[in-house]
């Protein structure tokens, strides 16, 4: 185990101080409103949105932060992309945090950025391959959707578990594919997704903050 | 015969671009320029009121592997202008090959677009890559909507094979502020009963407002979202009112589109719009 993997597992474990259990990625609008209510649709929709919403998307952007690519275009990029308030919101306040963080402890100079350009610019010294960082960024993000899952749905903690083993193939192959794909590579087929994000705004009695 | 099929493909595909500019001149916004050739055309409907109206269409009647389509619109400083396309447009069977549609509008200085194209039909085998374009000058703004109707439900079509790109770009003075790139392909179709992607619904629009007053409408534009049988959220952020919409079918998301379109702009639709 080299170090400069343990280090990159300390920034994406979730106790790192990104307040990442706040955001539910409008899933608490789609468990309190829309019927997701059990294992396999809780697994359905996390897996959908990987595949075709902000995983993919935001496994692109950070391959691009991880080679190297202008922090500053990929920032605006990443913006422009959220398509509602409370998904930008999500990306901004967790990528500053982590930034935050990773700043204090290495001295680097490290600006507030949406979380995947963060992550990248943050880990990119490290070293480490593309695809194995955007997979253990897109498990991050996946196991965080679990979390709020089992504790709003609610899940057996063994059933979320399972739904996030269950997600370790598309994992790495979306990382492997993510690794290689140019910036035009990016597009998204979650418009309900994005709508259940706009209306948890609208959401009477709210835990999350998106 | 397989020897002459390449050949008649080739023949068969169409090319259209078309280029409208206006500008200010004597008080009002007028025609600079008209510039069209191959399937594009762009007209101006005599309207009442300082605010024209610019059409584009395509002679083709549709889309299909390998057609290529272009509209622009450029609005000196200052120009209001709405824009819209006759008819719905409608993406073929593709064969081979993929039909590539560009729209690339530019806003002058406190200028501002109504970009309403119709709705965009895609039938089954469809291959449809699109790049809309929007770059707002200073204190420019758009209003720009996207309606897709997959097949055509009156007819009992099931699209299942599809390669459809569609990305919707704004730029505010050569930076990116709404980058919306949607896609669906055979993959996203088979996962879209699902509820994160479609829901198993056929249509979907999405309605964008950028530049000055954007996050000021939200109030209203939620208010005006209440047809039966459509879903339809609006969020406001950074300068921007966004708004997805789906429907089980063309029709009901038509209607509230156009609600949504009234309450947002207090004017009547483009005639074209024959509701």
């Amino acid at each position: 185990m080299s170090l400069a993997l343990l280090t990159l597992v300390q920034w994406l474990s979730p106790a790192f101080p990104t307040g990442a259990f706040a955001y539910s990625h409008g899933l608490e609008w789609a468990a309190a409103e829309d019927g997701l209510c059990d294992r396999d649709k809780v697994g359905a929709w996390i897996t959908d949105v990987l595949r075709f919403g902000a995983g993919r998307t935001d496994a692109i952007l950070l391959a691009h932060a991880l080679k190297g690519e202008d922090p500053d275009r990929l920032t605006d990029l990443a913006r422009a992309l959220a398509p509602s308030a409370e998904r930008l919101r999500e990306t901004d306040e967790q990528g500053a945090a982590f930034a935050a963080t990773v700043a204090a402890l290495t001295g680097r100079p490290l600006p507030p950025r949406p979380l995947p350009v963060a992550i990248g610019e943050a880990a990119a010294p490290l070293g480490l391959p593309v695809a194995d960082v955007v997979a253990l960024a897109l498990h991050g993000f996946a196991a965080n959707l679990v979390s709020a899952a089992v504790r709003f749905v609610p899940l057996g903690q063994t059933e979320g578990q399972r739904i996030l083993a269950a997600l370790h193939p598309l994992i790495t192959d979306l990382a492997a594919t993510a690794a290689v794909a140019p910036l035009e590579a990016i597009f998204t087929a979650a418009f309900r997704a994005d709508l259940a994000a706009m209306r948890h705004e609208t959401l009477n009695v709210r835990i999350f903050k998106t | 015969m397989t020897a002459h099929t390449p050949q008649l493909a080739r023949l068969e595909r169409s090319q259209g671009a078309a280029h409208v500019a206006m500008g200010m001149a004597r008080g009002a916004v007028r025609l600079r320029d008209l510039a069209q050739r191959g399937s594009a055309k762009a007209f101006l409907p005599h309207v009442a009121g300082p605010v024209p109206e610019i059409v584009f269409l395509n002679t083709a009647g549709g889309l299909t592997g390998g057609d290529r389509l272009d509209y622009s619109l450029t609005l000196a400083e200052g120009c209001r202008a709405v824009v819209t396309t006759q008819t719905a447009e409608r993406a073929y069977a593709a064969g081979e090959g993929t039909a590539r549609v560009t729209v690339a509008h530019q806003v002058g200085r406190g200028g501002w677009l109504d970009w309403l194209p119709q709705e965009t039909i895609l039938y089954d085998g469809a291959a449809l890559d699109r790049e809309t374009t929007v770059d707002l000058a200073e204190g420019a703004g758009c209003l720009m909507l996207e309606t897709v109707v997959l097949g055509r439900a009156a007819m009992g079509e099931t699209v299942t094979r599809l390669a459809f790109r569609d990305l919707r770009c704004v730029r505010h003075k050569g930076r990116p502020v709404l980058v919306d790139p949607l896609a669906f392909d055979a993959h996203a179709l088979a996962a879209g009963a699902g509820p994160a992607i479609l829901g198993g619904a056929r249509a979907f629009a999405t309605l964008a407002m950028v530049g000055p007053g954007a996050e000021d409408a939200l109030v209203r534009a939620r208010a005006a979202l209440d047809e039966p049988g459509v879903e339809a959220a609006a969020s406001a952020f950074q300068g921007k009112l966004v708004l997805r919409l789906l429907a089980p079918d063309g029709w009901p998301l038509r209607r509230q589109v156009a609600r949504v379109l009234a309450s947002l702009r207090g004017r009547d639709l483009p005639r074209v719009w024959q509701l």
